[in-house]
């Protein structure tokens, strides 16, 4: 037995370029990692789900929002770059915030990330309903009569609940499109969002619009909003439209020069992005303005999908290539979503903090297959729900999601600002990446964690809905808070090795010359 | 030379029916086994984002399976696991074959597939379009046939097409290693339609099949035994369950003319024999490479 072992070790020193092949340094290229960050941020998805309430928040302002709104996101990236250079581990937020700050915080750390990307998974899905019923009604030009159907809880659960378990199916065999299918999917993505947003700009040229605003400068200008709790919740939703860029920064050794290729491919990414947001932003307030008309974007009852209602006017007979671009945008992203709570649930399992189970990986398809499944079934049951109790069921996930990425990503930005305690001051470039930048990053977003908490519970925030008149959003987060709270409690009692630090230990590298590598990677392990 | 064996393993059922198979091929051989677990690799991942956290320790749990998959081969048998990155099973399959020298690949049935039955999956299927060595499927369950049981006869699918030779080659070769006696069989279809192209197999006739056995016995080196037989149906899937099989039986098939040179490719009537064959199937490439024909 112990020579048939030492074999299979042996074996990893024979052929030494296993493992390094395995690890595919080398394999993702500058283009390759742009399309993989647009693909998860999914621009197309994101701005129909976030720029209604958007404008319901900031009004004109919206611009603005996006610019800021990207400054806690850059400087909390930076730490996690830190991070994963320093432990790279599918757990990532879990794994990083227990070795931080000990297993409680890294516990909840953890469920954080995985209630957000549930969040996000049942709005993603839901838009995707939204505009198949969309497509399918502009393609038999029948107008309004099947996209009404969307409309319809009991239809529109159902044929979301396909579109999950489509996407689980995917996700659990890890089926790839061909490199090429992606790379055509992506660019037709941000071709039909220059396209739409020119669109409107001819509209509001030829004078067609719906209600021509000119472009002024004080759109860009945050100041001018006027109140900081529109300031603040247009904020948190900002940061859910740059969620995903950071995947770009956080591939190292898995591109083929690390050294450069991700600062760049994150740059391009986003760069690419903020032109889109920017461009489509501007566009379609100056198309459709603030009011709440018919079209308006103050009109609470096309905010929660503003494509959906503005394609059609803006691009007439061409409007199915927005629902087509939405629906492939939201089809891809769906998949990059569902690995990251796959990964970390696998990783928390893995570690003790949750059932064995979790952390079983397919024998055949080297998916975290019960991870999946699991994730799968608590979306589409999250999803089924909500659309019954609230009235505006995407609305309020998206601004529940952004309050959870911050909590997530709060705690991340803290934890590799603690983490890193002992090595702040070993150089310029590690006080700014491992303890400014990250630190004013986590500010930010504890801030706008609080505020839009303390917000949320008045009864007419968001879209309005509210249980009891508490408003719906601040039950939800949190709902999804204290249950992680109640989850952890029950797990620390069932499994305390991983409560007693004794399976993912805390730990702070020293401060030395040469890269901590030595001394952190794998420890857990 | 020892001859290699590549074992295709999951950590599956049908993963341990080809460790059992193989392990029981290699045990009555005196070959050497080579269990490969193909991991896939990460240049196929367009949509999600790649993980080096996630890649590792799919790497640890690769090294944990291949670790249960050396604990499962009897004593006394040589063996070594291999964790391999390639695009798909097939291609990880074949290119380690390639680097080895292995003499064969031995895979399992598709998940699916229900107790003695073999199955063809989609990563079998491009296994058998694609290799250069011959391959064995083996059917669901093979791993509770006791190792004692050995090879116990090596049945012959027997044609005169191009590939005959390399089949007769390698089946001399396996009988000579092993010691297996040789049942050389002819398929007779009574009515055949039209479309059976055999490839494989061609029988006009019984007639016919009883000069393709006589010849073929007249072929076979000295000292090698061979039965022959004619099984006869109304089809392909009918003759063969007349037939009997013992439970350390293996049959070889050659492979379909439509096949590259030394390529493998399963004709229609070998994919309808493994509808009823309930022993592994050997499938072996048209013609050999010169360095494996003088072995």
């Amino acid at each position: 037995m112990s020579q048939q072992t030492s074999a299979v070790s042996g074996e990893d020193a024979a052929t030494g370029g296993i493992t390094k092949k395995g690890l595919s340094a080398g394999t993702v290229g500058l283009i390759g990692a742009v399309v993989i960050g647009i693909s998860c941020i999914a621009p197309a998805y994101t701005l129909t789900a976030a720029l209604g309430p958007t404008v319901s928040e900031v009004g004109f302002q919206v611009p603005a929002i996006i610019l800021v709104g990207f400054i806690p996101m850059l400087l909390v990236a930076f730490g996690y770059r830190e991070l994963n250079k320093a432990m790279p581990d599918s757990g990532t937020s879990f794994t990083w915030a227990a070795r931080a700050f000990g297993p409680w915080v890294g516990w909840m750390a953890g469920w954080g990330l995985i209630a957000a990307t549930i969040l996000v998974l049942s709005n993603l899905a839901g838009i995707a309903v939204d505009f198949l019923f969309l497509l399918i009604d502009q393609i038999a030009g029948s107008p309004g009569t099947i996209a009404a159907l969307a409309a319809e809880p009991g239809i529109n659960v159902a044929v979301c609940l396909l579109f999950m378990l489509g996407a689980t199916f995917v996700s659990y065999r890890d089926m790839q499109t061909t490199q090429k299918l992606q790379y055509v999917l992506v660019t037709f993505q941000v071709l039909v969002l220059l396209v739409f947003s020119i669109a409107a700009f001819v509209h509001v040229a030829g004078g067609t619009a719906f209600d021509a605003s000119p472009i002024e400068l004080s759109w860009f200008n945050p100041f001018a909003v006027g109140s900081v709790a529109a300031v603040v919740a247009g904020l948190s939703l900002s940061i859910f439209i740059f969620w995903g860029w950071d995947v770009t920064l956080t591939m190292n050794e898995e591109t083929k020069d690390p050294e450069r290729t991700p600062g760049r491919a994150a740059t391009l990414t986003v760069v690419t992005i903020v032109v889109l947001y920017l461009l489509i932003a501007l566009a379609l307030l100056s198309f459709a303005g603030t009011g709440d008309g018919e079209l308006g974007l103050g009109n609470p009852d096309i905010q929660d999908n503003v494509f959906f209602f503005l394609s059609g006017p803006i691009l007439g007979p061409l409007a199915f290539l927005v629902s087509l671009a939405v629906l492939t945008s939201s089809a891809s992203s769906l998949q990059s979503t569902f690995v990251g709570p796959a990964r970390t649930l696998l990783a928390m399992g893995h570690y003790g903090a949750l059932p064995k189970q979790f952390a079983a990986v397919s024998p055949r398809f080297f998916t975290p297959g019960f991870a999946t499944v699991v994730a799968a079934v608590v979306a589409s049951g999250f999803y089924a729900v909500m659309r019954f109790v609230s009235e505006n069921v995407l609305w309020d996930t998206i601004t529940a999601l952004g309050m959870m990425i911050c909590f997530y990503y709060g705690i991340t930005a803290f934890a590799c600002v603690w983490y890193f305690r002992k090595q702040w001051f070993d150089s310029v470039r590690s006080f700014l990446f491992t303890m400014l930048f990250p630190l004013v990053g986590g500010v930010i977003l504890a801030v706008l964690f609080v505020i839009t908490l303390r917000d949320s519970m008045a009864p007419d925030y968001g879209s309005g809905s509210n249980i009891a008149g508490v408003g719906l959003v601040f039950i939800l987060g949190v709902t999804v808070i204290l249950l992680g709270v109640a989850v952890m409690i029950w797990q620390a009692v069932k499994r305390p090795a991983f409560f007693r630090g004794e399976t993912l230990s805390m730990d702070a590298p020293a401060s030395l010359r040469r890269r901590p590598k030595n001394t952190t990677t794998g420890g857990g392990r | 030379m020892t001859v290699r064996i590549v074992v295709g393993y999951t950590a599956t059922k049908a993963g341990r029916d080809a460790v059992a198979f193989a392990s029981r091929l290699a045990a009555a051989s005196a070959a050497e086994l080579d269990i490969v677990l193909v991991l896939p690799a990460e240049g196929r991942s367009v949509i999600t984002p790649p993980d080096a956290g996630y890649d590792r320790y799919l790497r640890d749990q690769a090294d944990a399976w291949l670790a249960e998959a050396a604990a499962r081969v009897p004593e006394g048998i040589a063996h070594r696991e291999h964790a391999r990155y390639a695009d798909s099973f097939a291609e990880g399959l074949i290119d380690i074959a390639g680097e080895l020298g292995a003499g064969l690949i031995v895979v399992g049935a598709a998940d699916g597939s229900s107790r003695g039955r073999h199955r063809l999956g989609s990563t079998t299927t491009e296994l058998l379009h694609s290799s250069d060595v011959p391959v064995v499927l083996v059917p669901r369950g093979a791993r509770k046939v006791a190792p004692e049981v050995g090879i116990s006869r090596l049945t012959v699918a027997v044609g005169l097409r191009p590939g005959a030779e390399a089949l007769l080659d390698e089946a001399v070769a396996l009988s000579t290693a092993t010691g297996a006696p040789l049942r050389l069989l002819s398929l007779v279809t009574v009515d055949l339609p039209a479309s059976v192209d055999t490839g494989v197999i061609r029988i006009a006739g019984a007639a016919h099949a009883e000069d393709v056995l006589a010849e073929t016995r007249r072929a076979l080196p000295a000292g090698v035994e061979a039965e022959a037989v004619t099984a006869r149906g109304a089809s392909i899937e009918e003759a063969v369950t007349h037939l009997d099989w013992q439970p350390g039986e293996v049959i070889l098939v050659g492979s379909s003319r439509l096949a590259q040179p030394r390529r493998l490719f399963l004709g229609s009537t070998a994919a309808k024999m493994l509808h009823e064959i309930p022993v592994p199937m050997v499938v072996v490439p048209r013609t050999r490479t010169r360095e494996e024909a003088g072995r």
